[in-house]
């Protein structure tokens, strides 16, 4: 069902052009409105303001109660959202409402309100533009600031055409009709609902952003207004207020205001001398259990800017009708997970690829991959795992077979391998060659070549993690790190008890294989003496440094293993970053005579998670070698392990346009930290066919050594 | 102060006017509601009682200019081409208006005109929004707006459209002296 969907929805070539031209300029305007002021300064405010809501959530809900009753406003609080619904629908009823007009709120969207009050026979109009366009086209928004980012001018004029009256697909006219249109609706309207950015608990007041001034209208005009908050939207103190005034405009729209900013703290006589009614509704639905949570508590920190899903290599090509419910993207899943239950997020939550983009855009501080995977650990343990799931993991799970798998894969690939790839396999395993060649499973892999290396012996001593895609798919690799090392006079162990670094368990949920490889590798690791641990996989550095440690703690294994794990992680270093140390110590030494053009990918994991990115370019630059820089270098390019096993077309479409951006630079070399990115890229480019080459950068280095 | 506010309120597509006098200010006034509004039958223009208006003679402006209407209610302000009130604040920083009303009619006057003319002290123009909320009291203040520029959309395909459900064009007079 979702493959079909994002099937159709790659193929709907105004949704992901729409999408990616929008996320393309949004990635520099949101750089130029932030520019003078400290982004993690700002943020650290937010998060710590709304951590604070969600640790005292009962507390500040009373406070703002209180407050606002204080004011003469009349708080209705709930955690039950069909009270909701039945408190407007009554309220509307005693009023004899029959015209309502509504300014976003995506806290109404989520208890579907407004399908409610009109099977009661109340009219409700959406009034900002694009939440207008979907309501009169029967459709939900794409995106939660963007509800109509799909849709272009001559789908807008077909829906106005057909549900109001004919209209020319003209920008500017179509803006004007709607302004004449939904002015009669705001003059006729008996009550007005609105959301809230924020709610100050201390003031009792609300605070609402809007460009087009509907929110305004919508709460000057009717006599009654009520505000639907979502109680996330809570700040304790009226200075929290200030940092997300700065982050929100910044980090939607990339404004560094929006038009209208109001703040209504009581209610004043109205037009016709008679006393305004105003009504906050707070609603709960699932917040406060989530607020509870050790993991989800983070989910409250979110501001709704959706920053996420602009930054999202997914969200750009398939847009929120797939990747979504009511909220959508990356963050979307996670409240999706509580507001219609976990299970609602069965189908979305595996579109993420964990590159960790939102995280470093995300102003409430929310680690979203980290909390998807909470949500993939909890749907395995609820749903449990699927046979093949379970199958492909109690393999892992057992290094030796796995092992003994990987090797006898090797020989029984033979008939489709040509030239160190496979082009095309079979039956149902066609899809995972159908948007780039895989490698071949190496004929020796790097543990049966290692043997055979002669190394100089040397007090210095460092232990190599390869990985399995180093040790089965790419063994140069390793060989070109041990050449480097040995130049700098440092003798290399591979100690053989190591396993999978857990990555492809972890990242889909199964945490007790996860922990498991974990627990291999810590003996594995500590059976022989070294001052280092270096791997040249980022995904394995990310997960020896800090995931082991996590993993065995959170499966309960004895604070004997997690001491060791500690250990180990201060032991760690990746290959990017250990190898440019010795190269600025003048360790290691190239011949620079022949100049070579090169550009560079950043691993998702070395940069986002290590914060590794200038270590690999000086080191290339050191060694001769000149660098032009492709767009969106640090974008993820579609690999995410197992991801694109299961997501075959984004991984393949997210490929694509990292092999553009190769391209455009007119180099003839890509260089790279990591050998899923090397997997990933290499078979895009031998599929294309295009004369470029594709390098770990240890494999670059490694040939430019001078000889000694 | 000034030169920041205006290139900032500029930059977000507001029209800045300085004037060394309240004289000059209403003159400037004048000659907008006729060029823009020159139909003297209907009452195309909603100003509301402010300070800027003690002092004047509303009975011989009301003979010069008839278009204008100072009694607000819901039919005369949606039906106004040109709202004018008087804001209480400008922000430096970002070009904004700070508009307290608790007075409907005041903000009538900024929300439902396809044109605002607001009237800016230039004493009241802080460098932030912080230094302004620092000398309120919101619990005293039933409904505050911060207006940045003209009302926007960029719903239909990503493009800025100027002027959808609030005024199209906005100009800020700053007057001096005042």
């Amino acid at each position: 069902m979702i493959k079909e969907d994002i099937r159709k929805a790659l193929q709907n070539a105004n949704l992901s052009g729409a999408l990616t031209r929008f996320s393309e300029a949004y990635a520099v305007s949101r750089a130029k409105a932030y520019e003078g002021l400290n982004f993690e300064e700002i943020r650290e405010k937010i998060a710590s303001a709304k951590a604070f809501v969600a640790e005292h959530l009962e507390e500040v809900v009373q406070t703002f109660i209180k407050s606002a009753q204080a004011n003469g406003a009349k708080v209705f609080y709930t955690k039950n959202p069909d009270e909701v619904k039945k408190y407007i629908l009554d309220l509307a009823r005693k009023n004899n409402v029959k015209s309502i007009v509504k300014s976003k709120s995506m806290a109404t969207e989520e208890i579907h309100l407004n399908k409610y009050l009109k099977e009661q026979g109340i009219e409700v109009n959406e009034t900002d533009l694009g939440e207008w366009i979907i309501q009169l086209a029967g459709q939900r928004p794409s995106h939660m600031v963007l509800p109509a980012i799909h849709l272009t001018r001559y789908d807008v004029s077909d829906v106005f055409t057909k549900k109001v009256e004919p209209i020319e697909p003209d920008i500017a006219r179509m803006v004007k009709f709607a302004r004449k249109h939904l002015r009669r609706k705001f003059l006729a309207a008996d009550m007005g609902i609105t959301g809230a950015n924020m709610a100050i608990a201390e003031t009792g007041t609300l605070v609402l952003f809007t460009n087009e001034g509907n929110a305004r209208l919508t709460m000057t005009l009717p006599k009654i207004h009520v505000a639907v908050v979502g109680v996330e939207k809570l700040v304790a103190k009226f200075e929290d207020i200030f940092p997300i005034i700065k982050a929100l405009p910044r980090s939607a729209t990339a404004q560094l205001i929006t038009s209208y900013i109001s703040f209504v703290t009581k209610p004043y006589t109205h037009i016709d001398g008679s006393q305004k009614e105003f009504h906050i509704v707070l609603l709960d639905n699932k917040r406060s259990e989530a607020a509870k949570d050790p993991v989800f508590k983070q989910s409250l920190q979110c501001i709704r800017c959706a920053s996420c899903l602009n930054v999202c290599p997914v969200f750009r090509l398939i847009g929120g009708h797939v990747f979504g419910k009511i909220y959508t993207g990356g963050i979307g899943t996670i409240l999706t997970a509580w507001t219609e239950g976990l299970k609602a997020s069965k189908d979305i939550q595996g579109l993420c690829i964990q590159c960790g983009n939102c995280v470093k855009v995300c102003p409430g501080k929310i680690n979203i991959p980290e909390l998807i995977v909470e949500i993939r650990k909890r749907l395995a343990k609820q749903e449990g795992l699927s046979f093949t799931t379970r199958a492909i993991y109690s393999v892992v799970n057992n290094r030796k077979l796995f092992h003994s798998i990987l090797r006898t894969a090797s020989k029984l690939q033979k008939p489709f391998e040509r030239s160190g790839f496979i082009r095309h396999l079979p039956f149902f395993l066609s899809d995972l060659t159908q948007e780039r060649s895989l490698p071949a499973i190496a004929e020796t892999p790097f543990r049966d070549r290692f043997r055979k290396i002669i190394q100089p012996s040397s007090g210095k001593k460092v232990i190599f993690f390869a990985g399995c895609l180093i040790d089965f798919a790419y063994p140069e690799i390793g060989e070109a790190l041990i050449k480097l090392l040995n130049s700098a006079g440092i003798e290399v162990l591979f100690p053989e008890e190591q396993t999978c670094c857990g990555a492809p368990a972890r990242y889909s949920g199964v945490m007790d294989v996860a922990a498991n490889n974990s627990r291999q590798n810590l003996e594995a690791l500590l059976s022989v003496e070294a001052d280092f641990i270096i791997s040249a996989c980022p995904t394995c550095t990310v997960a020896l440094k800090q995931q082991f440690i996590k993993d065995l703690k959170e499966q309960n294994y004895t604070q004997e293993i997690i001491t060791k794990a500690e250990k180990i992680s201060k032991k760690v270093k990746d290959a990017s970053e250990f190898i440019n140390t010795l190269i600025k110590e003048n360790k290691i030494k190239f011949d620079r005579s022949q100049e070579l053009t090169v550009t560079y990918h950043d691993p998702c994991h070395l940069i986002r998670s290590l914060n590794i990115y200038k270590e690999p370019r000086e080191s290339l630059t050191i060694s001769g070698m000149k660098l032009i820089e492709m767009f969106e270098s640090d974008t993820c390019c579609g690999m995410g392990g197992s991801y694109s096993l299961k997501f075959p077309e984004i991984s393949g479409t997210i490929l694509r346009r990292k092999l553009e951006n190769i391209k455009k630079t007119g180099v003839d070399m890509v260089c790279t930290d990591c050998p899923g990115c090397v997997m990933q890229i290499r078979g895009g480019i031998d599929k294309e066919g295009l004369p470029i080459k594709v390098k770990h950068s240890l494999e670059v280095l490694a040939e430019r050594l001078k000889e000694v | 102060m000034f030169e920041l506010f205006k290139q900032k309120a500029e930059a977000i597509n507001a029209e800045v006017y300085y004037f060394k006098s309240k004289a000059e200010a209403l003159d400037f006034i004048k000659d907008f509601i006729l060029e823009h509004n020159p139909n003297k039958l209907s009452k195309g223009v909603v100003w509301c009682e402010s300070p800027f208006l003690e002092g004047i003679d509303k009975d011989s402006l009301l003979m010069e200019l008839p278009q204008v209407e100072f009694n607000i209610d819901l039919n005369s302000a949606s039906s106004a081409k040109i709202g004018i009130n008087q804001v209480d604040y400008g922000i430096a920083e970002t070009g904004s208006l700070v508009e307290i009303s608790e007075n409907v009619s005041k903000r009538l006057c900024s929300t439902l005109p396809e044109i605002h003319l607001a009237i800016l002290p230039l004493s009241k123009i802080e460098p932030t929004m912080d230094d302004i909320m620092k000398k309120i009291d919101i619990r005293k203040i039933p409904y505050l707006t911060v207006i940045s520029g003209p009302s926007r959309t960029a719903d239909i395909e990503r493009v800025l459209t100027i002027g959808v459900h609030g005024p199209e064009r906005v100009l800020i007079l700053c007057v001096d002296n005042f």
